[in-house]
């Protein structure tokens, strides 16, 4: 499994890092603008990532952004549903409000922080991506 | 309640959304017993109910939840699709409760924030066995429709999860704005000095101008416009302060917690404000006119406010479109609760206590003012003033009327929730029981129906199990209709009147009277004294129970005397009336208001006593004739040919320097529920409304008395408990 992640906050970032390295590459990116440049380079390389865990509140571009661009690159391309990468968003954002947002802009789960980890890895299984 | 432990809004969603659903599904499922079938409406009802609670439980990752949800979906797809004849109700709808009965006891347990770890596989076996049964029963004739596996229910769309974050969160949003001191040097260095600060207990954060270490400009930026953070923290405002005010030069610290919906909002415009080129401070400059007095600490003050204002107003707009993509989705199939939801709003009840308090205390000032000895000054001219008076009066009475409508709730839900008791115990012993219940609309206050609910169940308990004969008993003596309980609650006189009548076999007078009399309860009374009422009253005893055999509902004797002080709580009292043979009736009746009575004050030796004026029935003057005094001491008093037992406050409470003479006092007849008592006081003082409260805790119960009021000279007054005194 390849893994995107963007994070802002250095802890975060490193947490990610190490808790999902057990599972494939990762590749931490620090705001939402370097990870859809990450993602489309990986795409050019046709190594697409199969998960992008996406913090919301980033500079440049936040979360929801990227997620929708992502997404938007998707379209564009024509990548097939199962070809396309599976996103998480990770943040501490947990209103009702903000969680349908992300799932109508198409990301698959929304996991609140702090992360728990039996339960991403849970989704994760399901995803069947571990 | 749980409100202080879950802070997360979608688990608040998800259970709000999962415990309406499934109390449609009772209601339901209780309306559909007596047709013996689900029509078209309730199995498309149910169906719906359980997809929303299966969907909504996989994106919170409750498993057992969403299994069994989906099961019960599973065979109410089948029935939707198939139409299978015959299926045995009775049996699903034992199902359909033992779900909503897992499924609540598996909110119960994340509201106290544990995990949903409830095994559901023996009723999930049992659904799929049901479901067989159904299948094979109908599958015979038409083969093709079996072809249709009920366990591929339409799956809408791409499943999706939410992870809810480990501990409860309690991380707040803060917005934070530093001024410095005009001639602070390199303002920019101490802004960061404070971000680095933050940092140590951010989740996140973000500030603007964001290039202070970059650009040293920023420094002028930030003496002119001031520095902004937005900040994620679990710690207190207080700790970040500190945190702050470690770094020099600081002018003036605000910190302003915010949701996180602002939070976003700030960041964001933080963002906007900071593309490459723009000004770090744009962010700040639309609100800002005058530059002129940027040295003053107060105007600054005004742009955060303003564009506060700004970020609060666009935040509303957001919300609003977003509350109205939410309700699109489910008002696809129920249009009509769109109107009713949006007209409500949830108020903590504390907050109605607070309110209630509030208007008593200002009933008790108005009452100061409008009484003043101040204005006894002989020959003052208080036309004017009476006047206002009159007109305070009516809005403070207003006022009152409109917080006690305001906790009125309708005993609906209340009464719901009995049908299902009902159900539940009748089945379990096998009798044929019908519930009608008369009266649901009718409103009481928040608190009384907190009061009220645990000992209707148990009212309704009782008259289950033993009010009403089992089905074999009820044939062999002759009872052709089916038992029945009616649940009745009506208004009547300021008081709200509930009651649980049955048509079973009723109290038995003389089984009650001699276990009275072994127990020593008669007193010195013979048993002819003693009214229906009274005997029957003895069942409310602690510890009375004329039933020999304990049943698992009722039986204890354990019950009774809780139904009655639960009820004596909110001031209410227990009638009951029955026939043997025919049947009983439990009454409760509560005071509609609890804390503002109309009170008639009388004193005695200089105390003040007050009692409800619908208490009172008459005053008399007495004359020493009419006094019949007892050979044991009691006193009696014949008015009009009526004889009413007599207390003399002074006497009875040991107070001296009152009058004695029956014919220098005056005589108040009070009553309570149908007895009557004539209470002997020095004076009347007067009528006015009272607001009652508690006596004191360090003051032990005193008998007679239930509370204390103050008056409008300031002087506290005692309310007489009359049913205390009838019964001294």
């Amino acid at each position: 499994m390849r893994t995107l992640i963007a994070e802002d906050d250095f802890a975060s970032r490193k947490f990610m890092l190490k808790f999902l390295s057990k599972y494939g590459e990762c590749d931490p990116t620090v705001d939402g603008m370097e990870a859809v440049d990450a993602y489309l380079m990986g795409l050019e390389a046709d190594m697409p990532y199969d998960l992008v865990c996406l913090d919301i509140m980033m500079p440049k571009l936040d979360g929801y952004q990227a997620l929708k661009a992502i997404r938007d690159i998707e379209d564009e391309r024509n990548i097939p549903e199962n070809k396309r990468a599976k996103i998480i968003m990770t943040t501490a954002l947990n209103e009702g409000a903000n969680v349908n947002r992300a799932f109508d802009l198409g990301c698959v789960a929304y996991a609140g922080k702090p992360i728990d980890q039996a339960k991403f890895e849970n989704v994760l299984r399901k995803l069947e991506l571990i | 309640m749980a409100d202080d432990m879950i802070t997360e809004g979608m688990l608040d969603m998800f259970i709000f959304e999962t415990e309406q659903g499934l109390e449609t599904l009772e209601n339901v499922g209780l309306d559909s017993r007596d047709a013996g079938e689900f029509d078209d409406d309730h199995v498309n009802e149910i169906f719906r109910i359980m997809h929303t609670i299966k969907g909504a439980s996989a994106v919170m990752m409750y498993q057992n939840i969403a299994t069994l949800a989906h099961k019960l979906e599973d065979v109410f797809y089948f029935i939707r699709e198939s139409k299978p004849e015959n299926i045995p109700h009775a049996e699903l709808l034992d199902y359909i409760f033992e779900v909503s009965d897992f499924i609540n006891g598996e909110l119960e347990k994340i509201k106290e924030g544990s995990d949903p770890d409830g095994v559901a596989d023996e009723l999930i076996a049992n659904l799929d066995t049901y479901l067989k049964k159904i299948q094979g029963s109908a599958g015979g004739g038409s083969a093709k429709k079996e072809e249709a596996p009920p366990a591929h229910a339409p799956e809408e769309d791409k499943p999706h999860f939410y992870i809810a974050p480990v501990a409860s969160e309690d991380s707040h949003f803060y917005s934070i704005y530093i001024t410095y001191s005009p001639d602070t040097d390199m303002a920019n260095i101490k802004a960061y000095i404070a971000v680095n600060a933050l940092k140590g207990i951010a989740e996140d954060i973000l500030f603007t101008p964001s290039d202070i270490i970059s650009n040293p400009d920023s420094a002028s930026v930030v003496l002119e416009f001031g520095f902004k953070i937005a900040l994620q923290t679990t710690e207190t405002a207080d700790v970040i302060m500190d945190l702050i005010n470690t770094s020099s030069g600081i002018d003036q610290v605000e910190v302003n917690e915010c949701t996180s919906d602002e939070f976003l909002k700030f960041c964001a415009e933080a963002e906007a404000g900071n593309h490459p080129g723009s000004s770090a401070g744009e962010v700040l400059l639309g609100p800002i006119e005058q530059p002129t007095v940027r040295t003053d600490a107060k105007p600054k003050e005004i742009p955060l406010t303003e564009e506060e204002e700004k970020v609060s107003v666009a935040r509303k707009a957001e919300k609003e479109e977003e509350q109205e993509k939410k309700k699109l989705a489910p008002k696809k199939k129920k249009p009509a609760k769109k109107a009713e939801t949006q007209s409500f709003i949830s108020v903590n009840i504390q907050k109605m206590d607070l309110l209630m308090d509030l208007i008593g205390e200002l009933v008790i000032a108005q009452s100061v003012v409008l009484q003043n000895p101040d204005l006894k000054v002989p020959g003052l001219d208080l036309s004017n003033f009476q006047k206002a008076a009159v007109q305070l009066t009516k809005i403070s009475s207003e006022l009152q009327d409109a917080i006690m409508a305001m906790r009125m709730m309708p005993l609906k839900n209340t009464f719901q929730k009995m049908n299902r008791i009902v159900y539940d115990t009748s089945k379990k012993l096998g009798k044929d029981i019908e519930l009608e219940v008369i009266g649901e609309d009718t409103e009481v206050d928040k608190n009384i129906i907190e009061h009220v609910s645990d000992p209707l169940m148990h009212l309704i308990r009782n008259s289950v199990d033993h009010g009403i004969e089992s089905n074999e008993k009820r044939q062999e003596i002759g009872k052709h209709e089916k038992g029945k309980i009616v649940l009745a609650a009506k208004n009547e006189g300021g008081q709200v009147w509930i009651s649980v009548s049955d048509n079973g076999k009723g109290l038995k007078r003389d089984e009650i009277l001699e276990k009275a009399k072994k127990n020593g309860l008669l007193g010195n009374r013979s048993e002819r004294d003693l009214t229906d009422k009274e005997v029957f009253n003895f069942i409310t005893l602690p510890g009375f129970s004329t039933k020999k055999q304990v049943t698992e509902y009722s039986g204890r004797g354990v019950g009774m005397d809780v139904v009655v002080k639960n009820i004596q709580e909110v001031g209410g009292v227990l009638e009951i009336e029955s026939e043997e043979g025919k049947g009983s009736t439990m009454t409760m009746k509560i005071p509609l208001t609890l804390a503002i009575i109309d009170g008639m004050i009388f004193s005695v030796a200089g105390t003040n006593f007050v009692s409800a004026t619908n208490a009172v029935s008459e005053f008399i003057r007495v004359d020493e004739d009419q006094l019949v005094i007892e050979p044991d001491g009691e006193e009696y008093v014949m008015i009009r040919e009526i004889c009413y037992p007599l207390v003399r406050l002074n006497r009875f409470y040991h107070m001296s320097n009152s009058k004695e003479n029956l014919s220098d006092g005056i005589v108040i007849i009070l009553n309570h529920e149908d007895r009557k008592i004539a209470v002997f006081a020095d004076e009347l003082v007067g009528e006015q409304e009272i607001v009652v409260k508690p006596i004191p805790s360090y003051i032990k119960k005193v008998k007679g008395i239930s509370g204390c009021t103050q008056l409008g000279d300031g002087s506290i007054s005692l309310i007489l408990d009359i049913g205390d005194l009838i019964g001294k």
